[in-house]
């Protein structure tokens, strides 16, 4: 009786143990134990979304996005002989010549050789070279993919593009910009599988597709890029500048046709280069824009009726003492009652601080924002920088007659082309764009040329071109004017402040204008920093300005017109 | 005189005849027959699906190799270097002709 109690006790212990393990598992740990099963029967595999491209304006590409694969060897996998004969097979398809081979594949050893379960032996392996490691059927070695930016032009343009890091964010330039619309979002699919890793078809599947990046259509002309950055170049070696930047505009659009900047950098290999290299000086380098500056000041005063173009100048006879301070012209010559056409065509600083004068504090510094300065242009690139124009009340007499001609007052290159294309548009303020339209799976969207505001009257427009014309034909720059068409343009040398005064051997050379004068197909900034063949505007910036245009008027088929 | 002709109403069927409860019998067994032929079918799939996502990712994948060779080749610098070297060059005078 005892020994039949004593089992069933144990029946019944035996009972509650299990009944105690089931609710423990199916119950208490659960959760836990539903996740393992699910982690077991279903694979989550990520789908990338690829990078969208950056495309010229004819839609071919400037920036895409190419297949890179990781090579990494599994070390425990590997046999100890095998290691040698790999890392020397390896070692010869990555070196062009013997010399390399033989301390790439002891590096190689090494990598193999070390008690880890992974290890990457090479990055950056292009379709072609993973295809010749397939092909010599290794074991323990395997690839994993990436990707990278492709660059068919090269380098050009890198400081437009900016570049995207090991990380694949964009930094600098549209890449920066445009990043959230360029690397679109990733996608999901999560699938039940089965004992051998393979996909159950008629088990659970959810899937959420990954939407690429969007491509960008530029204003960029790839040819005018080309004739841009070719000349800027040779520019920049041939007046021995230390740096150069081109931009030449749409007037009518504000579409930017071409930007470009020496020295620049490799977007592939942005690492190799310093920081500063990064920036884009045609919109973030503030600098005096010197006797450029000047059609700006004329066409305020114009445009409020102060002067004419035969104005007569009354204080031109010598140099003009200001506050203090004694106003030259720059070639120390002075013309009795020269008019206002002959100030723009002469450079005459005297001549404009007689307009400034006119003018007076309050509409100079008017203009001065009207034309957008003081502001951002909203240019759709990165790091934007907009100079501050002091306070009104921090006017010093003299503040404003060297304003008048472009020193004491900063700039970035791009305010200063899109006030100039103001003149060129008939008086319309352009906002400058870089981007044409934006492109998805679903459509594009244009982004339209916008007028900010009428800054000065179509026929003021009209009197300040012909000054230019005069100035291009007549002026310091005459000797590389092109036949047969009518340039409007500006030459400007402006002295770089150091220390708290000008240096006169450094200064910034340019020249700005537009062609054909009477309807623009582009505007135009050259600009070179401390050339050391001339350092005046006229002797180097210009011919560069007019080399370009000689280019540009026959690639946009411009017939001569005198 | 009104003739008023009487009819003899049928009496309703009651239940489902015996004939369709059959037919939906096998019809349902068919049905069995067929998912479970189906389901051995399409599990067994797994195997060439994975390969034809394999071969889909490829293929993309060399599409964008050739498009990026064809940019490459197309690009203004190598257009500019290949027509250097076949003799062409950038005109050096310009002549217009007026009509």
């Amino acid at each position: 009786m005892t020994r039949i109690l004593c089992i069933k006790i144990l029946f019944l212990f035996l009972f509650a143990a299990i009944i105690i393990r089931l609710f423990y598992w199916q119950v208490v740990r659960a959760d836990f134990l539903e996740s393992q099963a699910d982690s077991q029967h279903f694979t989550n595999t990520k789908i990338d979304a690829s990078r969208g491209n950056i495309l010229f304006s004819d839609g071919s590409i400037l920036a895409s996005s190419n297949p890179v694969f990781s090579l990494y060897g599994l070390p425990k996998i590997i046999k100890q002989d095998q290691k040698i004969k790999i890392a020397y097979l390896l070692a010869k398809l990555f070196s062009d010549d013997l010399g390399e081979a033989d301390p790439l594949a002891k590096d190689l050893i090494k990598r193999l050789s070390q008690d880890l379960y992974w290890v990457l032996l090479k990055k950056d392996i292009s379709v072609e070279q993973k295809k010749q490691i397939e092909d010599l059927n290794l074991d323990g070695i395997g690839f994993e993919q990436g990707t990278s930016r492709f660059y068919p032009e090269g380098s050009s343009s890198a400081h437009f593009l900016g570049f995207v890091n090991s990380d694949g964010k964009g930094n600098f330039g549209l890449e920066g910009a445009y990043d959230g619309e360029l690397k679109g979002v990733p996608g999901l699919i999560r699938n039940e599988q089965d004992a051998r890793g393979l996909p159950i078809l008629i088990g659970n599947f959810l899937t959420n597709k990954a939407q690429n990046g969007k491509d960008l259509r530029l204003y960029i002309d790839r040819s005018v890029q080309f004739i841009v950055e070719k000349s800027l170049k040779a520019g920049i070696e041939k007046y021995g500048a230390k740096a150069g930047s081109v931009v030449v505009m749409d007037p009518k659009s504000g579409g930017i046709l071409a930007m470009a900047s020496f020295p620049n950098y490799d977007p592939l290999k942005y690492f190799d280069y310093p920081r500063q290299y990064y920036k884009n000086p045609v919109v973030a380098d503030q600098y005096e824009p010197g006797s450029i500056f000047k059609v700006l000041v004329m066409a305020a005063a114009l445009n409020e009726d102060l002067v004419k173009s035969d104005t007569k100048c009354d204080i031109c006879s010598g140099p003009v003492s200001v506050g203090g301070f004694e106003i030259r012209t720059w070639d120390n010559k002075y013309r009795l009652e020269t008019t206002m056409k002959e100030v723009i065509i002469h450079s005459d600083n005297t001549g404009m601080v007689f307009t400034a004068r006119k003018l007076g504090l309050d509409k100079f510094y008017t203009y001065l924002q009207n034309f957008g300065f003081g502001g951002q242009t909203n240019v759709d690139l990165q790091d934007e920088s907009s100079p501050e124009i002091r306070s009104k009340k921090d006017w010093r007499e003299i503040d404003l007659a060297t304003a008048s001609f472009g020193q004491g007052i900063a700039v970035t290159p791009i305010q200063m082309v899109s006030a100039v294309s103001a003149v060129a548009s008939g008086g319309n303020l352009m906002e400058p764009h870089i981007i044409k339209d934006i492109k998805d799976e679903k459509g594009s969207f244009e982004i339209k040329p916008k007028i900010v505001r009428q800054v000065i009257k179509d026929s003021t427009a009209q009197q300040i071109k012909e000054m230019m014309v005069a100035a291009v034909e007549e002026g310091e720059a005459k000797f590389f004017k092109l036949k047969g068409f009518r340039v409007a343009g500006k030459t400007g040398t402006a002295q770089i402040p150091v220390a708290g005064h000008y240096d006169p051997t450094k200064t910034i050379a340019s020249f700005v204008g537009f062609a054909p004068a009477d309807n623009p197909k582009f505007v135009m900034l050259v600009r070179f920093d401390e050339p050391s063949a001339s350092i005046f505007g006229a002797e180097t910036a210009a011919p560069t300005f007019f080399e370009i245009a000689k280019q540009l008027l026959l690639y946009y088929n411009i017939v001569p017109t005198e | 005189m009104t003739i008023i002709k009487k009819f003899d109403t049928t009496e309703p069927q009651r239940g489902f005849p015996k004939k369709y409860i059959g037919l939906i019998a096998i019809c349902l067994f068919v049905l069995m027959l067929v998912e479970v032929w189906a389901n051995n079918n399409v599990v067994t799939y797994g195997e060439k699906l994975e390969r034809l996502s394999a071969l889909a990712k490829t293929l993309s994948l060399e599409n964008q190799v050739l498009e990026n060779q064809i940019a490459r080749q197309e690009s203004i610098s190598n257009v500019a270097s290949k027509s250097a070297e076949l003799g062409f060059s950038p005109p050096e005078s310009i002549q217009y002709i007026r009509q």
